[in-house]
Formats: structure tokens, C-alpha cells, sequence
């Protein structure tokens, strides 16, 4: 197998490959010999843990070695990573030899490989979200499966909440990357005109860490799980099964992830952005992607740290969060919320950029107020810092602190309105498209406003003393991030498939998809609404029969939703892999610089000349408007004269450049580019 | 390869996932202790014998070190289970021998015996109505029934006192207390039952380990 090898750091000179050899694949690094390293990391750190604490009282007394629980984990996310490669260029380094730059292996086995190609690395990410958001989701169908009768159980009370635990815990990791991970990875360099992310390993290692969480946190069922719910609370924390460890090292195993992934981001797009792409022209998804990533590096290292502290609790019998012994279990609620609640901006900030990204091309108008919504999702970001303690009014804090919070918290609504206006703004008196990605846009809208609506309710105190820990609450962050984040998730995947993989999936199953997701969401989680108000509380399996009507007819919807996905993961297998239909190119006729080369045929290093980017993506209906980049690169843009790069849109001349808008009906034609 | 065989190898990976997530369930989510069943053969109007113990070491398994109740069943086998079927609006006779040690209770007012014929039982044939664990041996567990009004706390045997049940289930010549009480069921339904003295040893606070988890020092009367 020939392969070509980098010569990055060219600017805007032409690309020149030479060829190299790379090791066969069965000889090499892949999942298989990760999967044998995790193994080998887990045995031997379970023997080092056992070596260390088997003689200490609290383990003789309980017969539960934490130390053994968490070293393992800990040594089989290493053994994971160390045999998926992850660490070949460090260990190089360390040893004095200067590793070989090799190009990514271009063949199907790169899936299952440390690639430090993005769009590859977007690709894992999409399945591994995808996968988790599946497993998330059968436990979602086995709670609603306890909750069709208040009185007969399905499944034993502790293992109900486990349950619960798991489904709460892995779909937060889960919607922390859902379009962080696949999307920003896959999409930033190309918005932004960049050959790779600023740290390619940095960024590899980000996902395969990220289902190394995924890992852990399923570990945790086998190890007696843990039933404190995804919040974790101390000191049921400190006194539960040795499935608590998998949840804490599962949060920091995940967390490094996100940190990472999300210190990548905001260095590649401040420095890696092509010539001629201004603040001002950034798209409005890359503006989200760099707020949401400015949160995830402040606020994940609270979370990170909060959760060692937790794992010394449990090992090292140190009481950070132990009252009775000089801590405080309020300790780990702040630190917690302090990270948990930019994680929801962390969520919904990248719903509203891919909304945002998708709403002009198929209204065809200009985006509304671009810089208004650029600066709601800052503004949200920065905000959400100073809320945290929403999550605590009842909890015994001081009273006097409680309107202070209420008070910021209702604030964050008017950025979060900005957000939500530009979107508002953008449809008025639109001719807008009803393609399926568009009706996901719209629907997201739709939930959110009442999930948004439902969250100023939350907010106030007195209301909040009377819902906190209902129902309600549940119904209202389902809203807000399925509703939300989910939707346009779905949208996005529906809008990006011809780009990622150079298919179009079948359009009469996703609208089957569409309506049946959107009817079945809301009857699924507006009674819960009622079922909140009329009292009852969460995690509880057992209830009040005269709630029963209600919870079943949600039950009954959860299965029916469910099933919903199903129908896009056939339209998805069946339309990729099964029986392929190539896409045209451009199908949706963006302007955006991503639809300008067709991704799934690119060259891993994406532009053969760095683009020359002369406006924002966002002139539809404009007559005059520049086209948003020159893809011959400065040298093209100079013989092409005074005016050859900046000609308005199907303008011809010597040197036109490549075509950036294309008339609707040329659109339709098949890329005549060979693969 | 041939759409057939891709359709094929989707169909397969299809059934492997979802025949994994059903056996996930079925070989793990569902696991619970036994239902131990008296109400089999029972009459109406009659009422039904309940023979528990408990000891301070379940002495088996993975939890060996775990304090736990054990149920006599119909069958006269000590059964490891803490979810007993009993049926509904019917006299239980209870009978408790208490293997374990005690001590004082943080909270004095699990002492009280309360849901009980006459709110009192019998300890060691001696009938009391409140336990005071400041004296003596102390209590080492409940029997408590939050949703019947059932709270029944359990006299512990001296720490120093001889012949002492290492394992389960304990015969008669180890040292024990006798506890005997009556409740009534009412309409069926399941009704968590617990004990509520921290007794996980090792755990924080005593809380934690067998204290949460069915089959150990919590359980279900499922009252059909």
C-alpha cells in the first residue's frame, strides 16, 4: 500500500505528495490490538490496586476495593489508548527518535484506526455518538417499561435506578459531543479554509478517549452500578457500589475528551483560519462551535477535578466530600453544577449554530442579525457561569443568595433570545424550502419554545421550591436538549450526509422519520409536563395510581419514538451502504465554503491551495454578492488579475475561478470529478 | 460485495445488537432475589407463620462480609431473599432470630415498636413496647414497613458474647434474641420494607452496601 506523505506548512504554495510505505494494516495499531490493551491495562491494574489496598481495614470490612475498581479502569483506558496508537509519537519523543510523519491509510480500516485525518476523526465521532445516543436510548425504553404500572415492577428498585443513572449519565456525555465531536471536527477546517485541526493527535486521541468513557460508564453495571442518578450527589456518592467508581473515572475519562477536544477547536479556529476569513465572516456554526468550546476547557476541569476528589473519598479515604469528617457534600453539588450548567450551553449552543448554519440556505434569505447571534452565544456562554446555583434553591443554601441566582438566571434568557431571534428573523416573510433538514430546523424551534419557556419557570423560586425534583423539570430539559440539540442534530445529518459520505439518504423515509420523531417527542414528553405538576417526583419507580393514565400514554410514546430511529438508521444503512445513490453535488446549492469541493472526495489535506475567502456565506438572494472564496489560492487570485477571484456570482471571464453558486438546475448534475 | 450480502451483513449486525441488548437485559437488569410465596395453599382468614433471621455475615458469595436478613421458606429451607409474597388483609405472625450485635441508635425514636398487635412484641418471651438502646446490648436492626406503619427494632446479642454465627443461615445454638410480633396486611400491592439502623459496616456512616441493596437489609413484601 503507497500512501502520500505531508508536506504541511506550505501557506498558500500548491500541495506535493511523495509516496511512502506503510506498515500492512493487520500489522499495525487498530481497535483490535486497543481492545487487547485494555484488557492487559485492566488485569494489571486491578492486580497493582489489589497489591496496595487488600490489607486495608475498609476493605477487609466491606470486602469492596475501590483501589483495585479504579486502577483498573484507569490502566484499561490507558491500555486502550496506548494499543490504538495513541501514544506511538509521545513514547517516540520520549525515547529520543523523531517519529515519521505518515499520511492517513486511505483504505476501510482507517474507521478503526488512530487517524489524525479530521474528517475521519468526524466520522468515528458520528457513529460513536450515534452508537451511544442507541445505548442511552434502551434504557430510556426500559424506564418507561417500569413506569406502565405504578404497582407491578419490571425490574427491582435498585436496579431501576441504576438504570436511570446510566441513561441520565450516558446521554449527557453523549449530547456533550453530539455535534461538538462529529461536526465540529468534520466541518471547521472546511468553513474555515484549513488543510487539518490545529493538534490532529490531539484530536484522534479526543474521540478515542471519548468511547473509552463510554466504556467505563457501562462497566458500571457489572460492577453493581451505581443509583445516585447522572448527578452523583455526595455522600450517596461516597457510600455507594464500586459502579460509582466507573461513573467517576467514566466523567473523567470523558471529560479529558471534551477538554481536549475542545482546546483544539479554539486554537485552530483563531489560527488556522484561511486568509481573508474575518471574525466577521466566520460562519455562525463556527462561532458556536468556539463558544462551546471555550466551555467545555473552563468548565470541564471543575468537573474533572470534582470527580478525583470523589475517587480520594472512595480510595484514599480522604473526605472532601464527607461532612462528618471535616468535608462538605455541598462541595461536590457546587463544583458539579458549576461544571453541569455550561454543560447545558455546552449542548444547546451547537444546536442553534447548526440551525443557524442551515436556515439561509433554505430560506435563501441572508441570515438575520448575524453578529447579534454570534454575541447571544457568547453572552450565553459567559453567563452561563454565574448560574450554577439554580440547581440548589431548595437544597439548604442561604436564602439571600437564592434571588441573586434567580436573577442571573432569568437574565441568560435575553442572549439565549438574541440566539433565538436571528432564527425568527431569518424565516420572516421567507420562501422557505420544506426539505427534511428544514423541517428538523423548524421543529427545534418549536420545542425549544417551550422548553425555553418552561426554563423561566424553573428559574423563579417560588415556582421552583414547588417543581424542583418533578416531573417537570424532566419534561423541560428534554425539551430543551432532545427538543433542541437532538433536532437539529438530525437536521444536520440529514443536511451533511452527501458531504460526509457522498450520498443522499432517501427522502420519503426521512420524512416518515421526521414526522414520527417530532408527533412522538411531544407526546412523550408534554404529558410528563402534567405528571410533574400533579406531583410526581423523579427516579421514583413506584407512584401514584392516579397517575397512571398519563405515564402510560408516555410510556407508550417513548416506544413509539424509539421506534422512530429505527427508521433513520435503516434510511441510513440502507442509503450509504446497502443500495447507495450518489449525491449531487451541492445539493442544497450553499454557499457555505464546505459545499464548494465535495468532502467525501477531498484529499485528507482538503485544499490542494489555501482558499482566499472574500465574503461571508450568507448573500443569498444577492445579485452582486462576492463568491465566499477563491479555491485557487492567492497565486490563482493574482493571474487572475485586478478582479479575476473577486467576479459576483457565474460571472465568467479568463480566470473565474471555481463556481460558488450554481444556478438550481446545474446543481442537480452528478460531480463529474473521478474519485 | 454484492447488495445482497451487505443487506445481509446489516441484517446480521442488526440481530447481534438487539439480541445482545435483550440479553443484557434478561441476564442482568432482571436479576432480583427470589419471591419466597406464602400464599400458596394459603386459606382466607388464617394466618400466615414468618420465620426470618438475621445474621451479622451472610458468610457466602461476593458479599460475604454483608449483614443480612434470611426467610424460612414454606418448604422449611432458609431461603436468602429479602421479597416475600404475602397475601393481602391477613394476620402475620413474625418471628425474628436476631443473630447479630447491637447498638446505641442515633435516633431513639426507632425504638419505639409501632404497627404491631397492641404496638408491643415479645423479646426472648418478655413483652416490650420500646427498646431503650442506650442500655445494654443495643439494637442492631428494624423491621420496618414505612407504608403499613411497621417498625419493629431488633435487641442485638452482646459483643462479647459467645458462640457467635459466622455464617448463614445460623442454627439455634448460637447465641440469638427471639423477637415476635404480629401485623396485619392490607390491600395488595408491593410494600418496601427496611431496616433502618446504619449497619453496613465499613460503609460511611454505616450507610451503603447491604443497606441499598435487596436481599441484604431491604426487601419487598408483595402483598397479592
Amino acid at each position: 500500500m503507497t500512501a502520500t506523505t505531508m508536506e504541511l506548512g506550505a501557506g498558500t504554495t500548491g500541495y506535493r505528495p511523495t509516496a511512502t510505505r506503510l506498515a500492512h494494516p493487520w500489522f499495525s495499531l487498530n481497535v483490535i490490538t486497543a481492545f487487547l490493551g485494555a484488557a492487559a491495562g485492566y488485569g494489571i491494574g486491578h492486580w497493582i490496586g489489589n497489591y496496595i489496598a487488600s490489607n486495608y481495614a475498609v476493605v477487609q470490612s466491606t470486602g469492596q476495593n475501590n483501589v483495585a475498581v479504579v486502577l483498573a479502569l484507569f490502566f484499561g483506558v490507558l491500555g486502550f489508548i496506548v494499543g490504538i496508537g495513541g501514544l506511538n509519537y509521545p513514547i517516540l519523543k520520549m525515547f529520543g527518535y523523531q517519529p515519521e510523519e505518515r499520511a492517513p491509510v486511505e483504505d476501510w480500516t482507517k474507521y478503526f484506526r488512530f487517524s489524525t485525518d479530521h474528517k475521519v476523526v468526524g466520522k468515528q465521532y458520528l457513529v460513536g455518538v450515534i452508537g451511544m445516543f442507541f445505548i442511552g436510548g434502551l434504557f430510556a425504553m426500559a424506564i418507561r417499561t417500569e413506569l406502565t404500572n405504578p404497582t407491578t415492577h419490571f425490574f427491582a428498585p435498585d436496579i431501576y435506578l441504576q438504570i436511570v443513572s446510566e441513561h441520565g449519565t450516558i446521554m449527557m456525555m453523549m449530547a456533550t459531543s453530539l455535534v461538538v465531536g462529529p461536526l465540529g471536527n468534520f466541518l471547521i477546517p472546511l468553513m474555515i479554509g484549513s488543510r487539518r485541526m490545529a493538534f490532529p493527535r490531539l484530536e484522534a486521541i479526543s474521540f478515542w478517549i471519548f468511547l473509552c468513557g463510554l466504556m467505563v460508564i457501562l462497566t458500571a453495571l457489572p460492577l453493581g452500578g451505581f443509583d445516585t442518578g447522572w448527578t452523583g450527589y455526595a455522600p450517596l456518592q461516597t457510600e455507594a457500589a464500586p459502579g460509582m467508581d466507573a461513573y467517576l473515572v467514566g466523567f473523567g475519562t470523558i471529560g479529558t475528551g471534551m477538554i481536549l477536544n475542545g482546546f483544539n477547536q479554539i486554537v485552530t479556529i483563531v489560527n488556522y483560519r484561511a486568509p481573508g476569513m474575518r471574525w466577521s465572516r466566520l460562519p455562525i456554526f463556527v462561532w458556536s462551535m468556539l463558544a462551546t468550546s471555550f466551555l467545555l476547557t473552563l468548565a470541564t476541569p471543575v468537573l474533572f477535578v470534582a470527580g478525583w476528589f470523589g475517587v480520594l473519598d472512595r480510595t484514599a479515604q480522604t473526605a472532601f466530600y464527607v461532612n462528618t469528617h471535616g468535608g462538605s457534600s455541598y462541595l461536590w453539588e457546587n463544583l458539579f453544577w458549576f461544571f453541569g450548567h455550561p454543560e447545558v450551553y455546552i449542548m444547546a449552543i451547537p444546536g442553534f449554530g447548526l440551525v443557524g448554519e442551515m436556515l439561509p440556505v433554505f430560506t435563501r434569505k441572508p441570515l438575520f442579525a448575524y453578529r447579534v447571534g454570534a454575541a447571544g452565544m457568547f453572552g450565553v456562554a459567559l453567563l452561563s457561569f454565574f448560574v450554577w446555583q439554580h440547581h440548589l434553591f431548595v437544597s439548604g443554601i442561604n436564602p439571600d443568595m437564592r434571588p441573586v441566582f434567580m436573577l442571573t438566571t432569568e437574565l441568560i434568557s435575553i442572549p439565549t433570545g438574541f440566539i433565538y431571534l436571528i432564527g425568527m428573523g431569518t424565516l420572516w416573510r421567507a420562501k422557505i424550502r420544506f426539505t427534511v433538514p428544514m423541517m428538523f430546523c423548524l421543529a427545534m424551534y418549536f420545542n425549544f419554545l417551550i422548553g425555553g419557556i418552561t426554563g423561566v419557570y424553573n428559574s423563579d423560586v417560588p415556582v421552583d421550591v414547588t417543581i424542583h425534583g418533578s416531573f417537570f423539570v424532566m419534561a423541560h430539559f428534554h425539551y430543551t436538549i432532545m427538543g433542541g440539540l437532538l433536532f437539529a442534530f438530525f437536521g444536520a445529518v440529514y443536511y451533511y450526509t452527501p458531504l460526509l459520505t457522498g450520498k443522499m439518504l432517501n427522502n420519503t423515509l426521512a420524512k416518515i422519520h421526521f414526522w414520527w420523531m417530532f408527533i412522538a417527542f411531544n407526546f412523550t414528553f408534554f404529558p410528563l409536563f402534567i405528571v410533574g405538576f400533579l406531583g410526581m417526583p423523579r427516579r421514583v419507580f413506584e407512584y401514584a395510581p392516579r397517575l397512571q393514565v398519563l405515564n402510560d400514554w408516555a410510556s407508550a410514546s417513548a416506544y413509539m419514538l424509539g421506534m422512530s430511529f429505527l427508521v433513520f438508521a435503516v434510511n441510513f444503512v440502507w442509503s450509504v451502504w446497502v443500495d447507495p445513490k450518489p449525491a449531487p453535488a451541492n445539493p442544497w446549492q450553499s454557499l457555505g465554503l464546505e459545499w464548494q469541493l465535495p468532502a467525501y472526495k477531498m484529499p485528507w489535506y482538503n485544499f490542494e491551495r489555501l482558499p482566499i475567502i472574500l465574503s461571508d456565506p450568507y448573500h443569498y438572494g444577492e445579485r452582486e454578492a462576492l463568491p465566499v472564496a477563491h479555491l485557487q489560492g492567492v497565486l490563482a487570485l493574482a493571474g487572475a488579475g485586478a478582479g479575476g477571484g473577486l467576479a459576483p456570482v457565474g460571472a465568467v471571464g479568463p480566470d473565474p475561478g471555481p463556481e460558488i453558486s450554481p444556478p438550481r438546475g446545474e446543481a442537480e448534475r452528478e460531480d463529474p470529478r473521478p474519485e | 460485495m454484492p447488495k445482497a450480502g451487505r443487506l445481509a451483513l446489516a441484517v446480521f449486525i442488526f440481530a447481534l445488537a438487539f439480541g445482545l441488548g435483550v440479553w443484557g437485559v434478561a441476564a442482568y437488569l432482571r436479576i432480583q432475589p427470589p419471591n419466597v410465596n406464602f400464599t400458596s395453599g394459603h386459606r382466607r382468614g388464617q394466618p400466615v407463620d414468618l420465620t426470618v433471621q438475621t445474621v451479622g455475615s451472610y458468610g457466602h458469595g461476593v458479599h460475604a462480609d454483608w449483614v443480612s436478613y434470611l426467610v424460612k421458606g414454606p418448604n422449611g429451607h432458609w431461603v436468602h431473599s429479602t421479597q416475600w409474597e404475602l397475601p393481602a388483609h391477613t394476620r402475620i405472625n413474625v418471628t425474628v432470630y436476631q443473630y447479630d450485635t447491637g447498638s446505641p441508635l442515633r435516633n431513639q425514636v426507632w425504638g419505639l415498636i409501632r404497627g404491631t398487635g397492641g404496638h408491643s412484641a415479645l423479646l426472648n418471651g418478655r413483652r416490650v413496647r420500646l427498646l431503650n438502646s442506650n442500655v445494654g446490648n443495643g439494637v442492631a436492626h428494624t423491621f420496618s414497613v414505612p407504608a403499613l406503619g411497621v417498625s419493629v427494632p431488633l435487641w442485638g446479642i452482646a459483643g462479647n458474647a459467645p458462640h457467635q454465627c459466622a455464617a448463614a443461615p445460623c442454627s439455634l445454638r448460637f447465641t440469638h434474641n427471639v423477637i415476635k410480633f404480629s401485623f396485619y396486611t392490607t390491600h395488595p400491592g408491593q410494600f418496601r420494607w427496611q431496616c433502618f439502623v446504619p449497619c453496613a459496616a465499613g460503609y460511611l456512616n454505616g450507610n451503603g452496601g447491604p443497606m441499598d441493596t435487596l436481599g441484604y437489609m431491604a426487601g419487598f413484601l408483595k402483598v397479592i
